[in-house]
């Protein structure tokens, strides 16, 4: 049989286009290499038969809009803990927590900084709110009008306009500066600089000084910022994707790994998988980042300027994930069960940030590591049994090189620098551990397919942003060679587990192939 | 106040400026103007004798004229022809073993990079010879591909040997078999030495290459041969005058690499610059394809004609109107051609001039005359071209005349 749409890779934006293009009836066929749903979301065995989030941790970007067009509620989308609270954790002791814009130290003192935390977090929200409009459908043209012209039509579109004159000033003002400039003008650095810088550059091979990092932390604002733990782990949530999917009449195969795609008379007609099988459809949308779509393809198809942009474009992950099996519940003095559960963050200052991030940079392990750690099954206690654990840290600064390579060593090391940096706030944290999971950048390229293992499929920085993401000319999802899209984080607007690259994508789609359908 | 004195280390450093090509030892000598001019990096002749002799000469006895500067790469590999089709417009996979063709290449927006000859050894080995520097293009080109690209350019020497005589010159030179090449065929002579029946004059001719280390050897086995043919030495302007009649377009003068072009619009399509059949759209994909399939339903913005225009004053740069009102285009090429004895001009029209407007054009030449500019408007009639036409070009065997 011919489908309409074949769709590459059952990551959650695969899944969210194929949910689009089945409910409008087409015929979608999902192929998935792997075994499950979710792709850097997927749930997996963290060790000794326990299944977590082995990759991404915590749901924020999946907006309300989304949920809905895709009935993920319908098909299962629960949530563990919602809105659940940063701590920002402090080397005296005296943690902070951050909801929302509220700031205060853990045992409910008032926080110096908390009122200037509010302003510019409350700013960086309404700020993100323009962009906000942006995100749900292909960036502006391009085309014809020079660099100057579209800055300004950017401008338009994120309607500053609307704004009133301080903020608009402002957000021209900061728009394409730093992080670290726009947070220190405000407050001190310490863990509440550090918290909002961690917005700013998680995933990303940035740091807090790299130009570009306001914009990076406004789209880490978009809705407002909130973080939840779905039920069942990232994964849980990526099951109610694919039931969506199935039932909305997409097909699904796992263990199929794509090989080549099929192109005749300047279009893709299909795709030939790994065990030699053909698939024939009409268009074919990937889930893949530019340049492994282009090989799939063949760079034969496509113009050698294309091939170099595409060659081109920056995708070096930085992020590392370590996960540990606990025989008991860790404890922070100072915190209650409720802030335990929330998303607790080793980053005490955007200066310590910026000197793990020249580690990285020259192909050093963390000394130092700036964490993101939550430990889901305190929430979502079905994910355990026996009283155990999931401690799940995302490793900002982590090399995808590493000087001294990745090895079974420096493995181990990475994570003994982890439980090192947990320990300095739980001295029973070693003990604890009985199984620990690392997955190096390298380890996540070979998982996922994301080059470089890159959180986003492609640098996040506003050169591979808006009209230029993932690259200029094909920054609104359709590929040069006819029928052939791309569906995923490396697309506008980006990575994260937010479904819009997916749901940009099917619509293009929809509308492009029933033009051509019609013509 | 600081003095600031250069000093040995200063001076050292690398080399700067023009260099000189590997047959100047032998040809320098006969400069009696010493009227050089740049190209490629190279010191080239503008002229050795006057314009008018080297001129004849070409159409008369025969030349030679030094292409040492002109790019040369070699790509060899697996892919080699998959390369150089994902490169040029015309399909080399039609071409022969040991035959030339003449190509463009163009950008993803369809619009022509640079025009040059293909050299077809086998389908795992060609040569590109060119005017523009390709070697990052190509490799640009070759990235995923299974090839080698050499930029060859400053280690083969090549002159070209053109005019009536030419193949006379080359027989009493000792190289068997020329007897038997058609136009665009190439030969080995010697092991290392490469003969194609290709020129620029639209003439019997041939063009020699050979390692750099031997071009003063080539030059004297063929400087004795051509004692009786009337072989001399020419420069640029000669040359140029007898590719404007063979009909030939030039880089940089009637039309612009679209690598060089800085306002997206100046670039032009293989369809505006009259070479439409050397874009093999059935062979499968190639750089600019797409978009050269829209230009192609789109229609020409621009087309390049040939003039003829009233009167004997050259055309260089004039504009081109319609009723002598509106402006059509305007030209790139002119000359008053001694062996057609019209006066010539290729232009660039702005459709629907040149394609559906051909009557009533008009060339507004200026003129010095004697310490004064005169305007003359005159009447421009399209002329087929090549305006310079011979059957000796063609003709195999050759004639020795
Ligand atoms: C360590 C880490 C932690 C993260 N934490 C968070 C977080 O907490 N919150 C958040 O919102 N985001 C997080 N992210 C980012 C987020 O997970 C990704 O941006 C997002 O999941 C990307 O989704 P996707 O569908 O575009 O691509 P992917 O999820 O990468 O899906 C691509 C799919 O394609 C499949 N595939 C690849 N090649 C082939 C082939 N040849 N044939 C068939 N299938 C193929 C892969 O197996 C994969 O399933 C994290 C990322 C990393 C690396």
């Amino acid at each position: 049989m011919r489908y309409d749409s074949i769709v590459i890779g059952a990551g959650h934006n695969g899944l969210a286009a194929a949910i689009l293009l089945a409910k409008q009836g087409k015929s979608v066929l999902v192929l998935e290499k792997n075994a499950v749903p979710g792709g850097m979301a997927a749930n997996g065995e963290i060790a000794d038969g326990i299944q977590g989030p082995q990759l991404a941790h915590l749901m924020g970007g999946l907006g309300k809009s989304e949920i809905d067009a895709l009935d993920l509620k319908r098909h299962g989308l629960t949530f563990a803990a919602q809105s659940v609270p940063t701590i920002a954790l402090d080397e005296s002791g005296r943690h902070v927590v951050l909801q929302g814009s509220e700031a205060s130290f853990a045992d409910g003192g008032a926080h110096p900084d908390a009122a200037a935390f509010k302003t510019l977090r409350d700013r960086m929200v309404r700020f993100a709110d323009k962009l906000a409009t942006l995100t749900q459908r292909p960036p502006p043209r391009l085309d014809g009008i020079d660099l100057r012209e579209a800055a300004s039509l950017a401008g338009l579109a994120f309607g500053i306009r609307g704004m009133g004159k301080t903020d608009a000033r402002e957000f021209m003002r900061v728009l394409l500066s730093n992080a670290y400039d726009a947070i220190l003008d405000e407050i001190d650095d310490g863990v509440v600089a550090g918290a909002l810088g961690l917005d700013a550059v998680m995933g990303g091979h940035i740091g807090p000084r790299s130009p570009g990092t306001v914009l990076t932390l406004m789209y880490r604002s978009i809705g407002g910022g909130a973080r939840h733990i779905p039920a069942g782990g990232m994964g849980g949530a990526m099951r109610a994707f694919e039931a969506s999917a199935q039932a909305a009449g997409a097909e699904i195969r796992y263990g199929a790994g794509v090989h080549t795609m099929i192109v005749e008379d300047d279009r893709v007609a299909g795709v030939l998988l790994t065990d030699g099988t053909e698939i024939r459809s009409a268009s074919v949308l990937s889930s893949l980042d530019p340049r492994s779509t282009m090989m799939l393809a063949g760079p034969a198809h496509f113009d050698a300027e294309m091939v170099r942009r595409i060659r081109k474009i920056r995708a070096k992950g930085c992020t590392a994930k370590v996960n540990l099996v606990l025989n008991d519940a860790p404890r922070i003095e100072g915190l209650t069960a409720g802030q335990m559960a929330g998303r607790l963050l080793v980053a005490p200052s955007l200066n310590r940030m910026e000197l793990a991030f020249n580690r990285a940079k020259y192909g050093e392990l963390p000394e130092d590591p700036i964490l993101e750690v939550t430990i889901p099954s305190l929430a979502d206690p079905a994910l355990t049994t026996d009283g155990k654990h999931i401690l799940s840290a995302v490793v900002q600064y982590t090399p995808y090189e590493l000087k001294d390579g990745w090895s079974d060593k420096t493995r181990a090391a990475l994570a003994n620098a982890v439980i090192t940096a947990l320990a300095r706030y739980d001295s029973g944290m070693a003990g604890r551990v009985t199984a620990q999971q690392v997955l190096t950048p390298m380890d996540i390229e070979t998982l996922t397919g994301a080059p470089g293992g890159h959180w986003h499929h492609g640098e996040m920085i506003a050169d591979q942003m808006l009209m230029l993401r993932p690259a200029p000319g094909i920054d609104r999802y359709a590929l040069p060679l006819g029928g052939l899209y791309l569906c995923g984080a490396s697309c506008h607007p980006g990575g994260d587990v937010t479904a819009l690259p997916g749901c940009n994508a099917a619509r293009v789609v929809l509308a492009q192939e029933t033009r051509r359908a019609a013509a | 106040m600081t003095v600031i004195k250069p000093t040995r280390t200063d001076a050292k450093a690398v080399a700067r400026g023009l260099i000189a090509s590997p047959f100047d030892a032998r040809l320098r000598p006969f400069s009696l103007y010493q009227d050089w001019m740049p190209w490629a990096g190279y010191v080239s002749p503008r002229r050795y004798d006057t314009v008018e002799t080297e001129y004849f000469a070409i159409r008369n006895q025969a030349t030679l004229f030094d292409v040492s500067p002109m790019h040369k790469y070699r790509i060899t590999g697996p892919d080699a022809t998959q390369v150089m089709n994902r490169l040029v417009t015309r399909d080399v996979a039609k071409m022969r073993d040991m035959r030339v063709g003449y190509s463009l290449w163009c950008d993803e927006d369809g619009h022509v990079i640079d025009d040059g000859t293909v050299f077809r050894f086998s389908p795992t080995d060609y040569r590109l010879c060119c005017q523009e520097p390709q070697y990052s293009w190509l490799h640009d080109i070759a990235w995923g591909f299974d090839v080698t690209i050499e930029d060859e350019s400053h280690g083969i020497a090549g002159v070209s040997l053109q005019g009536p005589t030419s193949f006379a010159v080359l027989e009493r030179a000792g190289f068997a078999g020329v007897e038997a090449m058609k136009p665009f065929d190439m030969m080995h002579a010697d092991g290392d030495t490469l003969i194609s029946r290709t020129g620029f004059t639209g003439d019997l001719g041939y063009e020699i290459w050979c390692p750099a280390e031997k071009a003063e050897t080539l030059f004297d086995r063929l400087w004795p041969a051509g004692s009786d043919f009337g072989l001399r030495p020419i420069g640029f302007d000669a040359l140029n005058m007898t590719r404007i009649e063979a009909g030939f377009i030039a880089p940089g003068v009637d039309f612009q690499s679209s690598h060089h072009a800085l306002r997206p619009t100046r670039g032009r399509t293989p369809f505006e610059l009259g070479f439409g059949r050397l874009v093999a759209f059935d062979k499968g994909h190639f750089n600019g394809r797409r978009a050269l399939l829209e230009a192609q339903k789109r229609g020409p913005r621009y087309v390049l004609v040939g003039l003829d225009i009233e009167g004997h004053k050259p055309a260089d740069g004039a504009f081109i109107y319609h009723r002598k009102k509106k402006e059509a285009g305007h030209v790139t090429s002119a000359l008053w051609s001694p062996t057609c004895k019209r006066n010539l001009a290729v232009a660039e029209l702005k459709v629907p001039f040149g394609t559906d407007i051909l009557s009533d054009l008009w060339a507004e030449i200026y003129h010095h005359k004697e310490g004064k500019w005169e305007r003359v408007m005159a009447r421009a009639t399209v002329a087929e071209r090549p305006f310079f036409k011979h059957a000796r070009r063609g003709a195999t065997p050759p004639g020795r005349y």
